[in-house]
């Protein structure tokens, strides 16, 4: 049950930072954007009792998640360590502190929840709310990374909790829109609200980014000190994930601030009715994996600690160069005999059957998806070039694409994980909750199998009010998020990392992947084809590094 | 159709991430300058870069077949530094196997080899 409670306690870190954003991303909203007071806006009871209930949820969700934290704490503690952590465990930092800050959590979702609501126009509540949070957030410092630091141990606690407070107030704003937008389509909210809060936003989201960008930097400088760091480590690869992510997201931000300037020019509000809703949708899904690649990176020791574990630019670089990829797998028995010695800890010997394995199963999968990736760039066509309009009548077969998910599912599940079943010698259920990686690849593989039946259900449907199409998206958006989170289990940190860089890119592409399809089926033209083009673009890449991976031996 | 996609966010839900490869990280150990002898008790000195709660961790000498024996440990004199007790070992491959429990929150668990002679 180790590996159960080990991922959850990952996953946990990403909805508590979700539910942080939520609660204090809220209060700046209603503070900074809002302003609930100004009555001549024309708010009404619906748009600040659903601001408020965003609000006191995630307070009271932040609370739950503190406390489930402390309980995975104490039963991942007590699988590794094989006894009950206690008594010593109550003295830690982390049991105090996330007791403390549980309490704190409460009563702020408390005060919003039985007062706030109550006089959602008075400026003195929304101070009041304010002021009963600023104790939560500071208990925040004792439970970040930078807490067990021995040097400038609190600068980068103040520096930490100053940039979770930025990156809240900005995403947590996203979501506020996004529940304006809701209000908006249901008609429960006048329509003018809607530009004047992205317009008085715009302003707040540049002042938060600035902040993140003023707290980040010497966080970043304090524990990455070389170039070599950024590149080479796994701290240093998540923080450029984030930065990647923190572009995209601006990208949009972008956009959006674009269409509310034509609006203020020309008067005219089509594209922030139809466009700017759906960046928002996008955006907010990028800012959300990006909650979880800062969890994930607060699990990683800091690149200047782990110098002699750091890989070189070209040991990154070797990791993407184009080689033939590997079209003939090691026998089972031939990896099988090496798995006692590659696991070993004394008298190790690496297993070249492991590595070669690894590498099939990788490059078959990368053929897998430049495949299917050039025949659903077929599918948009509807005419080949003169010299091959013979084939103009195969055409509506390419639409059958998303087959080849199936039959990567299949090939996965047999060859992920060959020291288990149903290769190897360790029964499903034992494989399946007792090995986190193991864990992860059957999810994995679920969800490609099942990606690859609903797209095919959702491309040869008749019925046209279907929403089958927006499923694809939304789980290669949570295929994204596992690949930017996923660790190979390992005591060597360089090898471990070589690995995940492969698979954060790959992340980032299957992003960029559910957000083309996402805005191709909300979008209308151009944009909408623009949006089509880079989602299968996206899906070729991932194929490419796929094709070309290499795991380095160990 | 909603029922499909909620089953499938639950099961994705339960399918995220493992980084066992934590904070804490040994960053000097005293084997690179003293060894330790053949027949006779040794100290060993790690020094990580995270405060460490010790009474939550636990270190391990790993002999040949992989077979393990719980080490005594104590507080080092300096910031992050554990002490371990060696008993007298024959000359031979060995390794230390420690599950660390960093004050951040974050359990570790890494592997330094040694050799006796």
């Amino acid at each position: 049950m180790a590996g159960i409670a080990d991922f959850l306690d990952s996953l946990i870190g990403g909805f508590d930072l979700i539910c942080y954003s939520l609660t204090i991303g809220g209060l700046f909203w209603g503070l900074f954007v809002l302003r609930p007071w100004n009555n001549q806006d024309g708010y009404n009871a619906v748009l600040l009792q659903k601001t408020i209930a965003l609000i006191y949820k995630g307070g009271f969700l932040l609370a739950a998640a503190q406390l489930f934290k402390i309980i995975l704490k104490i039963w991942l503690m007590t699988a590794v360590l094989e006894r009950w952590p206690f008594p010593e465990f109550a003295g830690t930092t982390q049991f105090v502190g996330g007791i403390i800050r549980t309490l704190l959590a409460i009563f702020l979702a408390g005060y919003c929840y039985q007062t706030l609501s109550k006089n959602p126009f008075s400026r003195a509540h929304w101070t009041t709310a304010s002021i009963v949070a600023l104790p939560m957030i500071i208990s925040g410092a004792w439970l970040v990374h930078a807490a067990g630091r021995f040097d400038d141990r609190f600068m980068l606690m103040s520096l930490t909790v100053l940039h979770q407070l930025a990156a809240a107030a900005w995403i947590g704003g996203i979501f506020q829109l996004v529940n304006l937008w809701l209000l908006r389509q249901n008609n429960l909210v006048t329509a003018e609200l809607w530009p004047l809060m992205l317009h008085r936003f715009s302003r707040f989201g540049i002042a938060s980014v600035a902040m993140i960008l003023v707290s980040g930097v010497p966080i970043a400088w304090q524990y990455i000190d070389t170039w070599n760091g950024l590149i080479g480590t796994g701290y240093g690869n998540l923080l450029i994930v984030k930065i990647t992510l923190l572009v995209i997201a601006l990208g949009f931000a972008w956009l959006n601030k674009s269409a509310v300037q034509e609006y203020g020019i020309s008067g005219d509000h089509y594209a922030l009715n139809n466009r700017v809703p759906y960046y928002i949708e996008a955006e907010t899904v990028v800012l959300i994996t990006l909650l979880f690649t800062a969890a994930s990176l607060a699990s990683q020791p800091p690149a200047i600690d782990i110098s002699n574990l750091t890989a070189s630019w070209q040991e990154v670089l070797n990791t993407f160069s184009p080689q033939i990829p590997q079209t003939s797998s090691p026998s089972h028995n031939a990896l099988i005999a090496g798995e006692a010695g590659r696991v070993a800890i004394i008298d190790q010997v690496p297993s070249m059957a492991a590595t070669e394995w690894s590498n099939y199963n990788h490059n078959i999968a990368g053929i897998f998806l430049t495949t299917m990736s050039f025949f659903a760039m077929l599918s948009y066509i509807k005419h080949l070039p003169s010299s091959f309009s013979a084939f103009d009548k195969y055409l509506p077969l390419t639409r059958y694409w998303p087959l080849g998910f199936v039959g990567l599912g299949i090939f996965l599940f047999f060859r992920s994980d060959a020291e288990s079943w149903p290769l190897g010698p360790i029964s499903f259920w034992d494989s399946t909750f007792n090995n986190g990686e193991v864990l992860q690849h059957r999810i994995a593989t679920l969800l490609v199998f099942t990606l690859g039946m609903i797209e095919l259900s959702a491309r040869i449907t008749k019925n046209p009010h279907s929403k089958l199409a927006f499923v694809f998206p939304i789980l290669a958006a949570f295929g994204g998020l596992m690949l930017l989170t996923h660790s190979h289990v390992g005591f060597q940190a360089k090898s471990a990392f070589l690995i995940q860089v492969g698979h954060t890119t790959m992340g980032i592409f299957s992003l960029i992947l559910a957000c083309g399809r996402w805005l191709e089926l909300k979008l209308d033209r151009p944009g909408k084809d623009i949006a089509g083009f880079i989602s299968v673009a996206a899906l070729f890449q991932i194929g490419i590094v796929l094709m070309f991976y290499r795991e380095p031996l160990y | 159709m909603k029922k499909w996609i909620k089953l499938i966010l639950l099961l994705l839900v339960f399918g995220q991430v493992t980084l066992v490869i934590a904070h804490a990280v040994v960053t000097d150990y005293s084997l690179k300058v003293t060894p330790i002898h053949a027949n006779q008790p040794g100290k060993v000195e790690l020094t990580f870069n995270s405060k460490i709660e010790l009474g939550l961790s636990q270190i391990f000498l790993v002999r040949k077949g992989d077979k393990h024996e719980l080490l005594q440990t104590e507080t080092g004199s300096k910031q992050g530094q554990i002490i371990i007790h060696i008993p007298a070992l024959e000359p031979g491959d060995y390794a230390i196997r420690f599950k660390i429990f960093a004050a951040d929150g974050h359990l570790t668990e890494d592997v330094i080899h040694f050799s006796v002679s």
